[in-house]
């Protein structure tokens, strides 16, 4: 059982059925594509239809019949292929060159040119279309193969693959064309003006069989003839960007994918970073080749679309490409997410180890000295491999550890007299045991001096326990009463310090000052400005070393005054009408109320007189 | 030795299939070369539509396939050489009547005289062949 479809060949009806419809309208379109240069194509392929027409008309017994892909076939076959109505073309040389260029000149087509082919014959096709010499589009190539590490080649393939090559005479000369230049833009926007306008008039005379015409219908064709026309040319704007970023995209990524490649297969030593951070052991090649297929293949397609936006003859991929394509994206995609799952899996416990130490008793009366001390410092700058936060070293016996830099120290209020130090090492992993084990091979080390203590802003730990999130929290306990000092030595790594403190303070504000532990356990400042609050000129609340000043003033003209300072207190209230003044005078020595309520004033004065 | 006269006689095969095909396209060349005098000598007198000068056409196997004749008929009639006017038909679509106007008459005859000529010439230079 077939489903048929009805359709109107040259104003007669025919019964089809969908298969043999389908390789019609191909057939036609086929055919229409090859007259699209030639003058008066609309009325040839009309002429053809209706031929068409006529030999269904007499392949058919009766109407009920249904038109069927053998009659199609055999029609095809009386009226050729598309190539055979083409050929025409070249045989007519000797019409009036005037005529000739005016009106069928060829529109450029990318080709590969395989009689002047060295690899696939995309360079001479490319320099054609152009319109230079194939040589300088080979030099290119060369040159672009060599600077992008042969990201240029897998380009070279792509073209091979997508341009078809010129074949028939005519496509020959489509490949060759006109040279696109400036004023052959120029006369091309013309055209496509020239073609709107020249649909307008033939509407009025074509009057083409039985055809009917209505008035509304011709000219909403030409508007939309004329919007097409400037969405053609966008759209030629459109693919060349997306040629550009999707060719752009593939070559940067298949050079990533190679220099990563290469790089785990010499194993430049030291630098094998990746090794440290990959905590399931996949292998850097798998994860970079499915990162370049996942990222790559949209990137393709939106090149294949631009390409396919810039030339109209481009070979279709074919549905198995684009489906395994498709397919193949889809497994990188998953295959990721997997490694990603996984490694994150490897860190999906996390465990701490703890150490306490009892240092000294610190006196009240010397300050003790909290210094950080850099990795750069602690090993004066010995030879080393560095990259973003993750130094590789050799510890003291000479074994290769790496150097991370995830500490943070905590000031807190002791107990007792007694300073002391607490040290948690934390560290995830896939289990708990395994991320206890690995937190246990931090290695953090400190030193006490006299009333001095020497933090490491840095941990070590060997290379084979990889990048597992080590932390080091550093607790310190002190006493209350004790004063401290921060260190302020260059590379201070001063975030790393956490402590309450009255001022709200935060890390890199704490070295300039001197603290000292209260017994609330807040760091209390010593020697810190005075806070000033101001709210602004008029109003303002100014607490400093001259003592309190408070003065607000609202619109209406109520205020309040208070100064309260070495002088004595001068409180200062006004309400409209209503005010009260206390003065509390302290050369003087009296105290002084004055109240207004509207006409009525009250005065009191208090002195030792 | 042996790879030597390989290599030959895959030469030689190229250069006949190089030839055969020439042939082809010569053939095809020579007989569309003519196509339009003959489109032309057909409608000489009579008016005919699309099918009746394929038919003739295809009896003298002037023609292969048919959608040759399409682009033809359409340059033809833009060069004024021909015009055409509608008629109904009995059976099936409505036809396209072609008739050769006065200046294809007279390219017509210029042809017949071109013709001529030519045909002498040619037999002139191959009985002497």
């Amino acid at each position: 059982m077939n489903k048929t479809v009805n359709i109107n060949l040259a104003n007669v009806l025919f019964h089809i059925d969908e298969g043999a419809y389908n390789k019609m309208r191909l057939y036609l379109e086929s055919i229409k594509r090859s007259f699209a240069n030639t003058p008066g194509s609309d009325e040839i392929l009309a002429d053809i239809e209706a031929r068409i027409a006529e030999l269904f008309h007499e392949k058919l017994a009766n109407e009920r019949q249904v038109i069927t892909q053998k009659e199609v076939d055999e029609v095809i076959t009386i009226m050729g292929q598309p190539e055979d109505y083409m050929v025409d073309e070249d045989i007519f040389e000797d019409e009036p060159r005037a005529a000739r260029n005016e009106e069928t000149r060829r529109v450029k087509r990318l080709y590969r040119d395989t009689e002047l082919k060295y690899v696939a014959g995309v360079s001479s096709g490319l320099a054609h279309y152009v319109g230079v010499d194939p040589i300088w589009v080979r030099i290119l190539w060369i040159i672009l193969t060599i600077g992008s590490g042969g990201g240029f080649i897998l380009l070279y393939g792509l073209l091979w693959i997508l341009i078809p090559e010129a074949t028939t005479t005519s496509q020959k000369l489509d490949m060759r064309g006109e040279d696109i230049n400036i004023s052959n833009i120029e006369r091309k926007v013309k055209e496509g003006f020239d073609g709107v306008a020249e649909k307008v008039k033939n509407v009025d005379y074509s009057e083409v069989g039985n055809k009917v015409k209505n008035g509304g219908k011709t000219f909403f064709d030409t508007i939309g003839d004329i919007i097409m026309f400037f969405f053609k040319v966008f759209g030629k704007f459109i693919g060349i960007i997306l040629i550009i970023a999707g060719a752009a995209a593939i070559i940067g990524m298949f050079v990533g994918m190679l220099t990563v490649g290469l790089l785990d297969v010499i194993r430049v030593p030291g630098i094998d970073f990746y090794a440290m951070v990959n905590a399931t052991n996949t292998p850097v090649w798998l994860v970079s080749t499915f990162a370049f297929f996942a990222l790559g293949i949209p990137f393709f397609f939106l090149l294949y679309l631009g390409l396919k936006i810039l030339v109209t003859n481009l070979k279709s991929i074919g549905n198995i490409a684009k489906f395994s394509l498709l397919g193949l994206w889809l497994i990188s995609i998953i295959m990721l997410t997997i490694f990603g799952i996984r490694q994150a899996a490897a860190r999906a416990y996390s465990d701490s180890f703890e150490i306490k130490k009892e240092l000294f008793v610190p006196s009240p009366e010397m300050p003790v000295n909290i210094n950080l001390v850099s990795h750069k410092k602690r090993t004066n700058g010995r030879r080393r491999v560095q990259m973003d936060g993750l130094i590789i070293d050799r510890d003291s016996e000479g074994k290769e550890v790496m150097v991370l830099d995830d500490v943070d120290i905590f000031l807190e209020k002791s107990e007792d007299s007694l300073l002391r130090i607490e040290i948690i090492k934390e560290a995830d992993g896939p289990s708990f045991d395994k991320a206890l084990a690995t937190a246990e091979n931090i290695v953090y080390t400190y030193e006490v001096g006299e009333n001095e203590i020497f933090l490491n802003d840095f941990l070590t730990t060997a290379r084979k326990n990889k990048v597992m999130n080590q932390e080091i929290r550093v607790n310190l306990f002190i006493p209350a009463g004790t004063i401290l000092k921060l260190s302020n030595e260059e590379n201070y790594r001063c975030w790393r310090f956490h402590f309450d403190n009255d001022r709200n303070l935060g890390g890199c504000d704490l070295k300039d000052y001197i603290w000292k532990m209260g017994f609330d356990g807040e760091l209390k400042c010593q020697e810190c400005p005075e806070e000033e609050v101001e709210v602004d000129t008029d109003n303002r609340i100014r607490i400093n070393a001259d003592g309190i000043d408070i003065n607000i003033n609202d619109e209406d003209g109520e205020s309040f005054k208070m100064k309260i300072n070495e002088d004595g207190v001068r409180i200062k209230a006004k309400d409209e009408e209503e005010g009260v003044d206390i003065n509390i005078d302290n050369e003087g020595n009296k105290i002084q109320i004055n109240a207004k309520d509207g006409d009525t004033t009250m005065k009191k004065t208090i002195s030792k007189d | 030795m042996q790879t030597i006269t390989k290599s030959t006689t895959k030469k030689v095969r190229h250069k006949k299939q190089k030839e055969v095909m020439n042939v082809e396209n010569t053939k095809a060349q020579m007989r569309k070369g003519v196509l339009e005098y003959c489109i032309l000598s057909i409608l000489n007198g009579h008016d005919k539509y699309a099918s009746q000068i394929l038919s003739t056409l295809k009896d003298a196997k002037m023609l292969v396939v048919e959608g040759t004749i399409y682009p033809l008929l359409t340059r033809l009639k833009n060069a004024g050489l021909l015009n055409y006017r509608w008629e109904e038909s009995t059976s099936g679509p409505p036809r396209k009547y072609y008739t050769l106007t006065e200046t294809g008459k007279l390219f017509l005859k210029e042809l017949d005289t071109t013709w001529d000529e030519l045909r002498n010439a040619t037999n002139l230079v191959t009985k002497n062949k």
